[in-house]
């Protein structure tokens, strides 16, 4: 099951490989400021992705700090976003039709 | 950001071993992108995400743990290993045992961590972030001073000024003028005095707030003529109107008058002080001419300018005040004066010399914190000594090093989070305490209260106390090495003595620093008492009255209902005399002016002499207890038959007069010119001189100021210079006590005009305390501050004294076994500490002299390195030092030797 959190990895991580300041900043745009996870937190989640094999490391460009990490997508990563995300649209589409969320313009 | 990588090693190992390096480098990128207070939530943030991620690494490895053990079980080797929580309750355990030390480093640390927090959190509030306005960095006061007149600042602005400023001047974005003024408020019940403030309408767009309701003022509300409105300050709403929102677009009654409210501030403004309760637009026009200095002015500069710029700028703008206002002769005789532009940043202004004393606060508080720890210190090193045996053994059986840190990690990690704990209510109490008490004129005081940087605050003491004391025992932990050597303390002990008589002698020098300042505060504090008021405030009662302009217009009617008011309240019963006066001491300067002695020539470029003015009733300065020193005072029949008669005080008759006899001499109130250049003047004739009376208890002027009394009908009202005929200061001498008095007072005001409100109704003497308010705040707070270090000190010199003379018992023994006298024993004892107490004494002395000036500011006729201060302090900790040294020395000689040495 995937949390809040590494749901919004996923995500970030859907634009291509990317590092963990730049996964937290665009955390934080794409859920409009309502998560913007500690350092701790962010790294906890990736940990956790990684071990479920849903992301894994990649190697990032030459000319930056040596220590930072690059993190991509995996195949199955990928599945389990769009999964997620289906799941996601379908409870839209039942919240719509009962009334309980804006219809589309 | 090496600390958060430690912290991370240490609160979740596996996670700092994977990702470690990249957190540190992402943390690094935050920590650049961000500013401030960002900061400060970052850190907040991040400790507390620690602590989570030591919880969760705490779980996964116990759930590990429980797999592996069912395999050793299965394998049938049981073996329980040590776990963080098991530790810890291991820890509690421990500590449960031995109930005192944990009582004692607890309640040290709640005291000292609680009283930082509760300072921190004022200091805080109202040094780091006095002004609750955006950018509040750009805002300036906008203030004068007058070289001629001999005028640092404060003489405000004119409108004249105002325009000029705010038409002409590139580095300001933006300017308001603003002003007391009293509104009387009837609104169904009684009348109530109400503190308002007239502001010109740009007030909103220079602090860049707006109201929670409704609306602030158009600038079309700021021109004269244009109907008067009103916006409510939230407690006034809360209070009068029980949050009504309706109460937008009604009328409210304000000096009869009604007024539309237009709109409600948020609760946090509070401009310029937390008790205005209402604000109404200025109204003026650059068509009015040039004005008086009078108004205070504030200014946003813009984007980039630095206050030296503008500075320069404004002063450059008030050579052009002739040229700006040709009609205007008191445009030029403004330019005579040699203005100067003297104004601050607004926070400066605000703050004054609050910082100086809150700071230093927070400085004794931070000693007393840090004599705190040098006693858990102590406590932890015994502690540590005491269980040497059970590591050793624990070593000798093969734990690590590491697994003995966190046996004393644990242990002062407990005691540290428990004593925070503790420490955030003993905050949390103190505060409110400070908050009722602390003396009004603390910027955003009624603010302050516990929020998430107080507690991150703490908690950073937490965890610094945590560290701190848990690796004491490591950092010496030399002496653990072996078994066998544990059981004989007796022989190793000189290295940790020399560490204990360390800690022994900073506490003494940090007490004696903190006891100085505190007694430098107790000396300043009597010679304000000592201070001459000039009056007698005892017995006496005062109240204010503000006449409304729509039922009392002239001067004569005004005079006329104080005359009234005076009669009425004369004949209550336990009333032996009743007077009034247009400003009471202690309200600083009120109305001033330079004043024209007959026959006396003032070539141009210079100015006659200035004088406090004040019109007041018969018998002034016989009911407030004033000593007339030659002639005689202003009578009834002086103030009933408008007799142009003045008393000038004493510090007038020696500055002007030159103790040239002044009785007979004529002198007059100066008066600008009309626009034709004639000055008509009102000379009255010099009839007495009284005793000097101070405009302010705080900080006492260095010469008191020049006052001269005339009698109340030559009071004025609208633009001329001089008191100002409607607000009158009632003073009543009392038989009974003057408290009883306050009902009847206010019956004979209704009695007399139902509209009148009655302010300020207090004693004297209740006037006098709350003048002195700060100086009593701080000095109460510093004499706390230092006695908690002195018994903190005495505590831990009695402790260790003690503690050396247990470990040396059976040394004792054996020497008084031998034949040594018991009494050379307790010197030596007694001389060893002594003489500790002797080198902090010398270093708390020399620290002292050298900081001397950081407290000067506060300190009022005494020197900051005050001989007999500092000697008598010195003196007196010696003593009490030797005598916390000679208690348990003394049981030290009575030991028997055969019980002393079956102690081994």
């Amino acid at each position: 099951m995937l949390s809040d959190l590494g749901l919004h990895v996923l995500l970030a991580l859907g634009e291509g490989p990317s590092h963990g300041y730049a996964i937290g900043k665009a955390i934080e745009d794409q859920s409009g400021g309502r998560l913007n996870p500690t350092t701790g937190a962010l790294y906890q989640a990736l940990r956790r992705l990684s071990q479920d094999g849903l992301i894994t490391e990649a190697d990032g460009p030459k000319d930056v700090d040596a220590r930072r990490r690059y993190f991509t997508l995996t195949a199955r990563g990928r599945r389990a976003a769009s999964g997620e995300a289906a799941g996601l649209d379908a409870l839209v589409r039942t919240a719509r039709k009962r009334r309980l969320f804006p219809q589309r313009a | 950001m090496r600390i958060y990588r430690r912290l991370l090693r240490a609160a979740a190992p596996s996670l700092s071993r994977q990702y470690g390096a990249a957190m540190e480098e992402t943390l690094d990128v935050r920590w650049r992108q961000a500013r401030g207070r960002q900061r400060i939530r970052i850190c907040c943030r991040e400790g507390v995400a620690l602590l989570g991620l030591a919880w969760a690494e705490r779980l996964g490895e116990r759930a590990r743990r429980a797999r592996r053990q069912q395999q050793v079980v299965a394998g049938g080797k049981a073996r329980t290993m040590d776990t963080l929580g098991q530790e810890m309750r291991q820890a509690a355990r421990r500590l449960r045992r031995s109930p005192s030390f944990s009582a004692a480093t607890v309640l040290t640390l709640a005291l000292a961590i609680g009283a930082n927090a509760a300072i921190f959190a004022v200091v805080e509030r109202v040094i780091i972030r006095p002004l609750p306005y955006p950018e509040s960095d750009r805002l300036i006061e906008l203030d004068h001073g007058s070289v001629a007149l001999r005028i640092a600042n404060g003489l405000g602005n004119t409108p004249g000024v105002y325009f000029i400023y705010k038409n002409r001047s590139q580095s300001i974005e933006s300017a308001a003028l603003y002003g007391l003024v009293a509104r009387t408020l009837s609104d169904g019940g009684d009348p109530r005095r109400v503190r308002a403030v007239a502001a010109t309408p740009s007030l909103s767009t220079v602090l860049r707030t707006q109201p929670s309701l409704g609306r602030w003022f158009t600038e079309t509300e700021g021109v004269p003529g244009a109907p008067v409105v009103a916006v409510l300050s939230d407690g006034l709403w809360t209070r009068q109107f029980g949050r009504d929102p309706s109460i937008i677009g009604r009328s409210i009654v304000l000096d009869g008058h009604p007024v539309e409210v237009v709109g409600v501030m948020t609760p946090e403004f509070a401009f310029p002080d937390p008790a205005t309760e209402l604000w109404l637009p200025a109204q003026m026009s650059a068509a009015q001419g040039f004005g008086l200095f009078s108004q205070p002015g504030i200014a946003r500069l813009r984007e980039g300018v630095a206050l030296e710029t503008a500075r320069a700028e404004l002063q450059g703008l008030l050579v052009g005040i002739a040229d700006a206002y040709p009609d205007d002769p008191r445009a030029r005789s403004n330019v005579n004066t040699k203005l100067t532009f003297t104004g601050r940043l607004l926070k400066d202004a605000t703050l004054g010399n609050i910082s100086r004393t809150l700071w230093l606060l927070w400085a004794a508080v931070g000693v007393v914190l840090l004599v705190a720890g040098a006693n858990i210190a102590n406590l932890f090193m015994v502690r540590a000594e005491v269980r040497q045996r059970e590591v050793a053994i624990r070593r000798a059986l093969g734990a690590a090093r590491l697994g003995l840190g966190r046996y004393f990690f644990t242990e002062s990690a407990l005691l540290s989070a428990t004593g925070g704990a503790l420490g955030l209510l003993i905050a949390w109490v103190g505060l409110r305490l400070l908050v009722q008490a602390g003396p009004s004129t603390l910027p955003r005081l009624h603010e302050i209260q516990m929020d998430a940087i107080v507690v991150g605050y703490v908690f950073v003491w937490v965890a610094v106390s945590a560290l701190a004391f848990g690796s004491l025992p490591l950092w010496r932990g030399v002496p653990m090495t072996a078994l066998h050597e544990s059981g004989r303390g007796n022989t190793l002990t000189r290295h940790r003595h020399q560490v204990r008589h360390v800690l022994l002698g900073a506490q003494v020098a940090m007490a004696l620093v903190l006891l100085l300042a505190s007694g430098l505060m107790v000396r300043s504090f009597q010679n304000l008492r000592a201070i001459d008021l000039g009056f007698n405030p005892d017995s006496t009662l005062a109240f204010s009255i503000n006449l409304p302009p729509a039922k009392y217009s002239t001067v004569e009617t005004m005079i006329a209902a104080h005359t009234t008011i005076i009669d009425r309240v004369a004949v209550l019963p336990g009333v032996a005399s009743v007077s009034a006066t247009t400003c009471l001491p202690l309200s600083m300067g009120c109305s001033g002016n330079t004043i024209v002695v007959e026959g006396e020539v003032y070539p141009p470029g210079t100015l006659p002499p200035t004088s406090l003015v004040r019109a007041v009733g018969g018998g002034y300065f016989e009911t407030m207890g004033m000593r007339i020193l030659r002639g005689r005072g202003i009578e009834r029949g002086d103030v009933d038959r408008k007799e142009p008669v003045a008393v000038i005080s004493q510090a007038m008759a020696r500055r002007v007069f030159n103790d040239r006899d002044p009785i007979g001499l004529r002198l007059a109130p100066n008066q600008p010119p009309a626009p034709d250049g004639t000055r008509r003047l009102e000379w009255l004739t010099v009839v007495g001189v009284v005793s000097d009376t101070p405009i302010q208890r705080d900080l006492p002027e260095s010469q008191p100021s020049a006052m001269l009394f005339m009698p109340m009908p030559f009071a004025v009202t609208g633009t001329r210079i001089g008191p100002s005929a409607s607000i009158m200061n009632f003073v009543v001498r009392t038989s009974a006590s003057p408290e009883s008095l306050t009902a009847p007072v206010r019956e004979a005001i209704r009695s007399l005009d139902a509209d009148l409100a009655v302010a300020q109704l207090n004693t004297l003497q209740a006037m006098v305390d709350r003048a002195s308010a700060r100086m009593s705040f701080t000095m109460v707070l510093l004499a706390i501050a230092a006695l908690s270090a002195l018994a903190l000190g005495v505590v831990g010199i009695y402790g260790v004294t003690a503690y050396i003379v247990t470990q040396r018992t059976s040394e004792i023994g054996i020497r008084l076994a031998l034949g040594a006298e018991p009494t050379g024993i307790t010197s030596q004892i007694v001389m060893k500490g002594g003489f500790v107490a002797l080198i902090g004494i010398a270093v708390g002395l020399a620290a002292a002299l050298a900081g001397g000036q950081l407290i000067a500011s506060v300190l009022y006729g005494v020197s900051p390195r005050d001989p007999a201060v500092f000697a008598s302090t010195a003196i007196a900790l010696q003593a009490i030092a030797l005598l916390a040294c000679w208690l348990p020395a003394r049981r030290a000689s009575q030991l028997n030797p055969t019980i002393a040495l079956r102690a081994e």
